[in-house]
């Protein structure tokens, strides 16, 4: 079955010259944000199309629009000529599209065989395993792909399982195939055998299209790509008449809108000294050999595409993940063996990627969450029993000079807005007179005022003294808030750079992994 | 009044006017099961009427009922408050009985002696079985609701030899340990009733719980720890050693029940058969009190009520006391959806200009309805 849409699709497209996927005017707005701005791009039959864009450029956005995962405000979709509406994934594995997540949707438990029986085929019912398995050895044979339909999924190597992946879709009759940064858990060697793999799918006639914000990875793959930001087109070009500045350039190449005041301060004595700090888990190196300073009076940026090793660097300098190697100062003091308690005390402040997973206790009150790091203090309890009339004076006060809009300190923390509850959390960390502030993504998902506000607030902090560590994948945030940064790419600081020596070619170029321009 | 306040009191009776409902519906069911079983709905109701409230000894059976159903449901609360839920109530129940019992029976003292004695060995009893499986969690990520349903079956085992072999009466075929010295037991509080005095456990372990939960830093920690295991990380607090600490004590309160079933009971003698089904029913009570220590009185009252007044049902109209259980399993649905209900209705209240919906898309993330509180 699958060699027969394949087959006709082949020769429908030569025939007609049609592109065998092409979108045309997608737009879809969040509230506050506006993901996809009049998209229109296409990729022909056995054609490899690259979609390049910085984190929140529209990719994601765009690929489960297409998926049928969400619905566009307007636009229309073409599959091999003809509009389609996709409302669900099922949809769109009707009419030949298939998707490869960023994370694996594999049953880890079971067999090869036994995952891409699972997933819906366009022939319901039950299918026979043995008859999977004799078309799994089918397709592993015709594309070389080394795939053992009897080895269990959590056995296997992540390269092995993004095979299983790509052959789930195979088995289902995918012709458009799409896959989202699939890169990021794969070793060169098995980077090499993918992008082997996917020039053969091409070559039968399928159309691919490959996500990644990795410029080294799109050079001697794909024959086209198109750069989106801030969800719109930038362009598309020719992979064989571009270059990795031009692309580096079209990527994050705007403008850089300095959103605040810089204020200057005169450092002082280095609050947070990282020495070739080294974290492996599971044999993996997710953080490699880095090392930095950050001040008192200064805002050390780290810049960089999420999922670079961003989330296990801050967990270890909060003491939630030991280090493998290297060692941590906090204000002159060895604090190689840290834990989340340790870091509050030696001054260590924290305003976590997620709000709602790591920042905010959300059913409890906000006085609760006011008091959370600091309840064994004496000013919230004594003898063992809570201080409530301390505690809500102190979650009065705060809630009046961070302009925290709640009906009081007793509701829920979980009625507020994002913005809200983002100043709740900048609130307790920022009262207590930090000397290092750790600041993750700080005004994800946030609109203009609360930004503003998340702003003002790490420079007033600054001012006050504080060495400030503000690790963001938005660069225009990094540019304007950070007197110096880095820029981390697969686990290591590439560069460090002042916010004045920073162009954007360069950061560009960094950011995608890029060493030395 | 404050806007706050007016919402919060709406609140608080939006959950006690569906709880009041969730009964109704239960109740209602119950009335068509009785029809079809033949007998005239109002003489059902007012024979459990009478077998539950009416006179001293039934009205005394209902309240002496009470007591490990409320211990029980209290118990479930401090462990589910800390994110913690285990289900060895039953298990629990009968190692606070095996240990309260070893006391009055291998020592003799005088009765202010002896009889807390016998409680405090219940209650460690209880905290210890429970500690087992938190030990398990802590250091070997054993899930807690496994351990615990599995210790269950062990320690009925165990309750049958240790009635049947070291500590049988050899003077009945009966499988119970012998009779346990006066000065052992709580002394009756109403005379001809089985009414007894640890009837004062049931204000003061609400009182005592409520207060913990709500004003101790102890309490506070578990109330962190079960709302964001991370946030309590990242504070400093270890969601391990605090939701060990919360099954000890939510055990030691099982115990405690299991010392009133043993010291209280209606016979001076441990039976086979002593828990009765008080630990899984406790849960219930637990959860129509939407984990409330508060609402744990009107929840227990509920119960034992029904056990009482089905018991009696069973005597004077002829209705299978098996319809007891329907309630109070008609209950527990009732309950849990109602719950569900509650809680998805105000998700979706609360979801206008979220920047969450943005990512990951809703079809990709997990089901949340594990998370109902």
């Amino acid at each position: 079955m699958v060699t027969e849409i394949r087959g006709g699709s082949e020769s429908h497209n030569e025939a007609s010259g049609v592109p065998a996927l092409r979108l045309e005017d997608i737009t879809k707005a969040f509230p506050g944000v506006r993901a996809n701005d009049h998209i229109t791009l296409e990729v022909g039959a056995g054609e490899i199309l690259g979609l390049l864009g910085e984190n929140g450029a529209g990719k994601s956005t765009l690929m489960n629009i297409v998926y049928g995962l969400q619905e566009p405000d307007s636009g229309s979709i073409f599959v091999r000529g003809e509009e389609v509406s996709i409302k669900t994934p099922h949809q769109a594995v009707a009419h030949g599209i298939g998707m490869v997540h960023q994370h694996f949707m594999l049953v880890p438990d079971m067999t090869v065989a036994e995952n891409v029986a699972l997933a819906p085929s366009l022939t319901p019912g039950l299918s026979r395993l043995s008859e999977v398995e004799r078309e799994l050895r089918e397709l592993s044979k015709r594309f070389g792909l080394q795939v053992d339909p009897h080895a269990t999924v959590g056995e296997l190597p992540l390269g092995a399982r993004q095979r299983v992946e790509i052959i789930k879709l195979l088995y289902r009759g995918a012709e458009i195939l799409i896959l989202d940064e699939p890169t990021a858990a794969l070793t060169p060697e098995e980077w090499r055998e993918l992008s082997l793999f996917l020039r053969s799918m091409a070559d039968e006639g399928r159309s691919i299209i490959f996500i990644t914000h990795k410029l080294d990875e799109l050079f001697g793959l794909v024959d086209r790509c198109t750069v989106l930001r801030d969800g719109a087109v930038v362009g598309t070009v020719d992979i064989e008449n571009t270059s990795k500045a031009a692309l580096a350039k079209m990527m994050v190449g705007r403008e850089v809108a300095l959103r605040t005041e810089r204020p200057i301060v005169e450092p002082g004595a280095p609050m947070l000294e990282v020495r070739d700090l080294t974290i492996e888990d599971g044999g993996r190196t997710l953080v490699s050999n880095v090392s930095f300073t950050v001040r008192a009076g200064e805002i050390f940026g780290v810049a960089g595409v999420g999922g670079n090793g961003q989330n296990e660097l801050v967990d270890a300098l909060v003491g939630l993940r030991p280090l493998t190697s290297g060692s941590l100062r906090i204000g002159g003091q060895d604090r190689s063996d840290l834990d989340p308690k340790k870091f509050t005390q030696a001054g260590g402040a924290v305003i976590p990627e997620d709000r709602h997973d790591e920042g905010l206790a959300l059913d409890l009150t906000l006085l609760e969450n006011l008091i959370l790091k600091e309840v064994d203090s004496p000013a919230y309890s004594r003898r063992g029993l809570l201080n409530l009339r301390g505690a809500g004076d102190h979650a009065k006060t705060l809630l009046r000079e961070y302009d925290i809009r709640a009906p009081g300190p007793s509701v829920a923390a979980r009625t507020l807005s994002g913005g809200n509850q983002q100043k709740v959390i900048l609130a307790r960390e920022l009262s207590r007179n930090p000397k290092l502030v750790i600041a993750f993504q700080p005004t994800r998902g946030l609109d203009i005022g609360a930004m503003e506000f998340v702003y003002r607030k790490l420079n007033e902090a600054k001012l006050a003294g504080a060495a400030v560590l503000l690790i963001s994948f938005e660069l225009d945030e990094i540019l304007s808030l950070s007197d110096r940064f880095a820029v981390m790419a697969g686990g290591r600081f590439l560069a460090t750079l002042s916010a004045e020596e920073a162009d954007p070619e360069r950061v560009g170029l960094l950011m995608g992994g890029e060493e030395q321009p | 009044m404050s806007d706050l306040t007016k919402s919060k009191i709406r609140q608080g009776v939006l959950d006690v006017a569906l709880m009041l409902l969730v009964v109704v519906i239960a109740l209602a069911i119950a009335l068509v099961f009785i029809a079809i079983y033949g007998v005239s709905p109002g003489r059902a109701i007012s024979a459990f009427l009478q077998g539950a409230f009416s006179g001293n000894f039934n009205l005394g059976s209902t309240l002496s009922k009470m007591v490990p159903l409320t211990l029980v449901a209290l118990g479930w609360i401090v462990a589910f408050r800390g994110g913690r839920i285990q289900v060895g109530f039953p298990g629990q129940i009968i190692t606070g009985g095996i240990f309260s019992s070893i006391v009055a029976l291998k020592i003799s003292l005088p009765i202010w002696l002896h009889l807390p004695l016998a409680v405090l060995a219940g209650m460690l009893g209880g905290g210890l079985c429970a500690w087992v499986a938190a030990w398990l969690w802590a250091k070997r990520g054993v899930n807690e609701i496994l351990s615990t349903l599995l210790i269950n079956l062990v320690m009925a085992q165990i309750l049958d030899w240790w009635v049947q072999s070291p500590f049988h009466d050899p003077s009945t075929p009966l499988p119970q340990t012998r009779a346990l010295p006066t000065s052992s037991l709580y002394p009756v509080l109403l005379t001809n009733t089985d009414l007894h005095w640890d009837i004062i456990l049931l204000p003061v372990a609400v009182i005592v719980i409520a207060f913990v939960l709500a004003r101790t830093v102890w309490g506070f920690k578990v109330r962190v720890c079960g709302a964001n295991a991370l946030v309590a990380r990242h504070s400093g607090i270890s969601p391990t050693r605090i939701g060990t600490q919360a099954m000890f004590w939510s055990g030691a309160l099982a115990g405690l029940a299991g010392a009133s079933l043993v010291l209280a009971g209606t016979t001076p003698a441990m039976g086979e058969v002593f828990e009765g089904g008080v630990g899984f029913n406790g849960i219930a009570v637990a959860l129509l009190a939407r984990n409330s220590p508060w609402g744990v009185i009107p929840a227990a009252l509920l119960f034992a009520a029904l056990a009482q007044g089905g018991q009696v049902m069973q005597a004077t109209v002829n209705i299978s006391s098996e319809l007891v259980g329907i309630i109070q399993g008609l209950m527990i649905m009732l309950v849990l959806a109602a719950t569900t209900m509650l809680y998805l209705t105000q998700r979706r209240r609360r979801k206008g200009p979220g920047e969450r919906e943005l990512v990951p898309p809703p079809e990709l993330r997990g089901a949340e309805l594990g998370a109902t509180p």
